[in-house]
């Protein structure tokens, strides 16, 4: 971009040539960077905010929507509901999370890489699959889980009920409990041994130790698992809206979908998002003072030496729980799945005779939009992480290298979108580039820079980091030579790169697959996404058909995050952020 | 002469391959397909030929299950080769919702609306969004599907009938509800399955009818038993499948019948105080894309070929060339109630507000 402008400069007439000359590139390439997050980043936010204080038809300045969004009575419990899950989920996720991240970290638990392959397998799983597969597990009368209670028992009624707000909470916090786990473990690795060796040798037992010294030392790390858990928690639209409607009730986001019915009352919906975005930024800055404050020094990262905790026949217990939770989000969701997928109908059992090909025949040769919805699927995913890199990328760059004043806004609008609910940017997107005079309403465009947006953060931590991690020494040498800017990057940089940006692009490739929340907005007939036609299919319950399009996305999907545990080693999804 | 010459070969090779179309359709037993070259109409083949060079058409179609929606476009694409039916289902209302953000955004994708909810015609048609078009199939029609719309913007293209579906594995035909105010009875606490009207036409119809029937306190004892609310109103098939309700409060005839061919333990009573017959149009948008394979599959779906396929997934004929299929009752021969479409138009979002508020959601 940058060599184009150059040439542009260069072939211009030597009066203009004069005139920019004062004008840096680097100045140029800032102002296109800033112009470009401001069209992906600020704009639609910006949208948004106004036209939650727009009326609809003229423009004009109203509170109206407002009143209108909150004067309903179920409108205001959605938002109670959806509070109520968020808690619930980042205290479920916790339990799941952190003895799990603590065994690993600190015992001498068995089958420790299972273990982290599992936590690695209920991150890739999407919380809508996670959801329908909970219903067949969990169903009050008819999931396996129930039917299998009846059976040992011969009670007449199941004895979970997935249709509840605490069925909802389960299937929400095993599909982000990794968040958690991530977090606490990696900061378990930073925690030395020195200070439970000095509990111990004050008379601590193990237990009290734990509690009393291992856990403080590393409760900002739980804490930022726990609000990344409850943010996820209440911005999720898909498995609400699977298990939620059944169950009789609304958050808030299955009821800003229902601000889209006729007619679409878009300034309502603006208004009523408004507390999620609040609620949002809050958490975060809160998690931010509370990971800012001095005091947990002891996760230096430096030295000391980590002893690894005896557990003698508790390991086992441990490791029994760490294969329930494992059970509970990849073992039996999985199984259930794939028993559904090769079914003529589910509620049959395991059996030869119900076997069948047909849901994946029907899915790829007889419907007339899967193919391509597959197709489309990947296709976005994959240009969206080029994208959010490539823009990510560069936004490092500069900030990193300092190239222009004022980088701090660059990083700032790039980190952004980590506080919108993914509903809420695509509203925002659709009030703002859904219509004339772009009129994107429809077309690959509109979902990929919805997608890259979205994804802007995860790109921009990877890229980041990345940069930071190299020392500019080695492009000064080639400037030093005569080399310029653009050839130390491509000559140095990349190369150097090339293991950090594959991963990069993984990490925004593999949730850009399964995006729901903020598709369902923007997809047109001829560019729906796989994550909105499982939803369009839900509506008829047709689960046999869901679970083999639901097979058919974690089978890609598996397939290339195996790819980039062999090219980019195991750990790179779980990489602190 | 040369530009003959090749029109007559080409004219050739389409006999030839409306012969083999012919051998290969006989030799399958399948439905006989229209030999384009002997049997279509001057309007239907100029048309087709208008539509070949647009190609494709996208149908948003909540008239059936996903499955009867995609046979219908594979049906249409053997009928006219070379044109592409994107067929998107999705409940009514969902539906309607798309055509919205499309008309705000001011890009329609849509461009045949098959819709259950007969009240969004009459707002669209209001709001200047159909395109007035006359199908040449509009009067050969039954009778009781004719003019809808005098002013010839919208058609009716099908019909379906819900009763009350149940679980034969669970319960015998004499202990199922015989009419809907059975439905109220305690003993059905936690066994009934419904759709929803703020998705679901066919239940907004059903709502709106069964209100008119037994006033709002129907609905409000209904909700005492705590039904299983899902969104079509063919999740209702898929819930008494899976065995996790019993009955079937909004039971879809057609879904129903299908899935009970297929070996699931279902079948179907058609309550006393009548099933609900429900008329579904369909038309072209205003400024679509696709005008002319519109206004062609337009006149497909009021076409034989439409009906054998609708008969075929136990649903309503609404031409009479094509006889019901056995197995499944036809609006003929059950007594039937539906609302006006006053009635339906100006009910749909009444009830819906309602139904938000008796039922939570």
């Amino acid at each position: 971009m940058n060599g184009g402008l150059d040439t542009l400069a260069q072939t211009a007439k030597p009066t203009l040539g004069r005139r920019l000359r004062w004008l840096e590139p680097s100045m140029v390439l800032w102002g296109l960077l800033i112009a470009i997050l401001i069209f992906l980043v600020a704009s639609p936010l910006v949208r948004l905010l106004l036209s939650s204080f727009q009326e609809a038809e003229t423009g004009r300045f109203t509170l109206a929507n407002f009143v209108e969004a909150y004067e309903n009575l179920r409108h205001l419990q959605a938002l109670l509901n959806s509070l109520e899950l968020g808690v619930g989920v980042a205290l479920l996720a916790g339990l799941f999370g952190v003895p799990i991240a603590w065994a690993i970290s600190r015992t001498d638990m068995p089958a420790k890489s299972f273990v982290r392959v599992m936590v690695l397998g209920a991150f890739i799983m999407p919380p809508y699959l996670a959801a329908i597969s909970w219903i067949l597990l969990a169903g009050p009368n008819a999931g396996w889980l129930n039917k299998i209670w009846m059976g040992v028992t011969g009670a007449d009624h199941g004895v979970v009920n997935i249709y509840s707000m605490a069925g909802l909470i389960l299937v929400v916090a095993t599909a982000s409990y990794p968040y958690v786990f991530v977090f606490t473990n990696s900061a378990l690795d930073l925690v030395s041994s020195e200070m439970e060796d000095a509990a111990n040798i004050l008379g601590a037992g193990t237990l009290r130790t734990i509690f009393r010294v291992t856990l403080p030392l590393v409760f900002p790390a739980i804490l930022g698992g726990l609000i990344i858990s409850f943010l996820e928690a209440i911005a999720l639209f898909g498995a609400p809206a699977l298990i939620a409607l059944p169950a009789h009730f609304h958050v808030v986001a299955t009821q800003l979908w229902q601000f889209f019915e006729y007619p679409v009352k878009v300034e309502e919906a603006a208004a009523y998002a408004m507390p999620l975005l609040f609620i949002t930024i809050f958490m975060f800055w809160l998690q931010r003072s509370v990971l800012g404050r001095k005091g947990y020094t002891a996760v230096t990262g430096k030295g000391g030496e980590r002893r690894i905790i005896r557990l003698r026949a508790w390991r086992w217990v441990m490791f029994g729980y760490a294969l329930f939770i494992c059970a509970l989000s990849v073992l039996l969701p999985t199984l259930v799945l794939m028993q559904a997928a090769f079914a003529k109908a589910w509620g049959r059992g395991f059996s030869l005779d119900n076997l069948t090909l047909a849901n994946f025949r029907y899915l790829l040769f007889e419907h007339s939009q899967a193919q391509n919805v597959v197709l489309n699927t990947f296709l976005y995913a994959g240009a969206t992480a080029f994208a959010a890199i490539g823009l990510s990328l560069a936004i490092a760059y500069v900030v990193n290298r300092k190239l222009v004043p004022w980088s701090n806004v660059l990083s700032f609008l790039c980190m952004a979108p980590f506080v919108i609910p993914g509903i809420v940017l695509a509203i925002g997107f659709y009030a703002a580039y859904a219509p004339p005079p772009l009129a994107l309403y429809g077309t690959a465009t509109i979902l990929i820079l919805g997608f890259t947006t979205r994804f802007l953060p995860i790109a921009y931590t990877s890229s980041a980091a990345g940069i930071r991690s190299i020392n500019p020494e080695m492009e000064e040498a080639v400037r030093i030579l005569g080399g310029g800017r653009l050839t130390a990057i491509r000559r140095v940089l990349a190369p150097l790169l090339k293991k950090s940006l594959a991963g990069a692009w993984i990490l925004v490739f593999i949730p850009a697959t399964r995006e729901l929340s903020s598709a369902i907005f923007l997809v047109g007939p001829n560019t729906r996404v796989i994550s909105v036609m499982l939803f369009d299919l839900s509506e008829e319950g047709n689960f046999e058909v869901l679970s083999a399009l639901g097979l058919l996305l974690l089978v890609v999907t598996i397939i290339i995050a195996g790819i980039g545990f062999r090219v980019i080693g195991r750990d790179f999804m779980l990489r602190r952020t | 002469m040369t530009r003959d010459n090749i029109a007559s070969r080409r004219d050739i090779l389409k006999g030839g391959s409306a012969l083999f179309a012919l051998t290969v359709g006989a030799a399958s037993a399948l439905a006989p397909r229209r030999a384009e070259a002997t049997q279509m109409t001057v309007h239907e083949k100029d048309l087709y030929e208008a539509a070949k060079k647009e190609g494709e058409l996208t149908w948003y179609t909540s008239h059936s299950d996903d499955v009867t929606a995609q046979a219908l476009g594979r049906d249409f694409e053997s009928i006219y080769p070379g044109l592409k039916a994107n067929v998107l289902r999705t409940t009514a209302q969902v539906a309607f919702q798309r055509i919205s953000q499309e008309v705000k955004a001011g890009a329609m994708q849509v461009d045949v609306l098959s819709s259950t909810d007969i009240g969004h015609y009459v707002y669209l048609k209001d709001k200047g969004l159909l395109e007035k078009f006359v199908p040449t199939n509009a009067g050969k029609v039954l009778d009781i599907y004719k003019n809808y719309d005098p002013d010839g913007y919208y058609y009716v293209t099908s019909a379906g009938l819900i009763g009350i579906g149940y679980n034969t594995n669970k319960l015998k035909e004499a202990d199922a509800p015989q009419n809907w105010t059975d439905l109220t009875d305690p003993k059905w606490k936690d066994k009934i399955a419904l759709g929803h009207p703020g998705f679901s036409g066919y239940v907004g119809t059903w709502t709106v009818t069964l209100r008119k029937l037994y006033g709002w306190k129907f609905f409000e004892a209904l909700a005492k038993n705590n039904p299983q609310i899902g969104r079509s109103i063919n999740d209702t098939v898929t819930m008494l499948n899976a065995g996790e309700r019993i009955v079937a409060g909004s039971g879809p005839v057609g879904t129903l019948m299908e899935s009970a061919q297929k070996g699931n333990p279902l079948a179907m009573i058609y309550p006393s105080d009548g099933s609900v017959l429900i008329i579904a149009p369909s038309a072209v948008m205003k400024g679509v894309k696709h005008p002319n394979t519109a206004r062609l599959f337009m006149e497909y779906l009021l076409s034989p070929e439409a009906s054998k396929v609708w008969v075929d997934h136990f649903n309503e004929a609404i031409r009479p060339e094509i006889s019901p299929t056995s197995g499944a009752k036809s609006a003929k021969d059950v007594k039937t109630i539906r609302p006006t479409v006053d009635e339906i138009t100006k009910g749909i979002p009444e009830v819906i507000k309602q139904w938000r508020d008796t039922f939570g959601v």
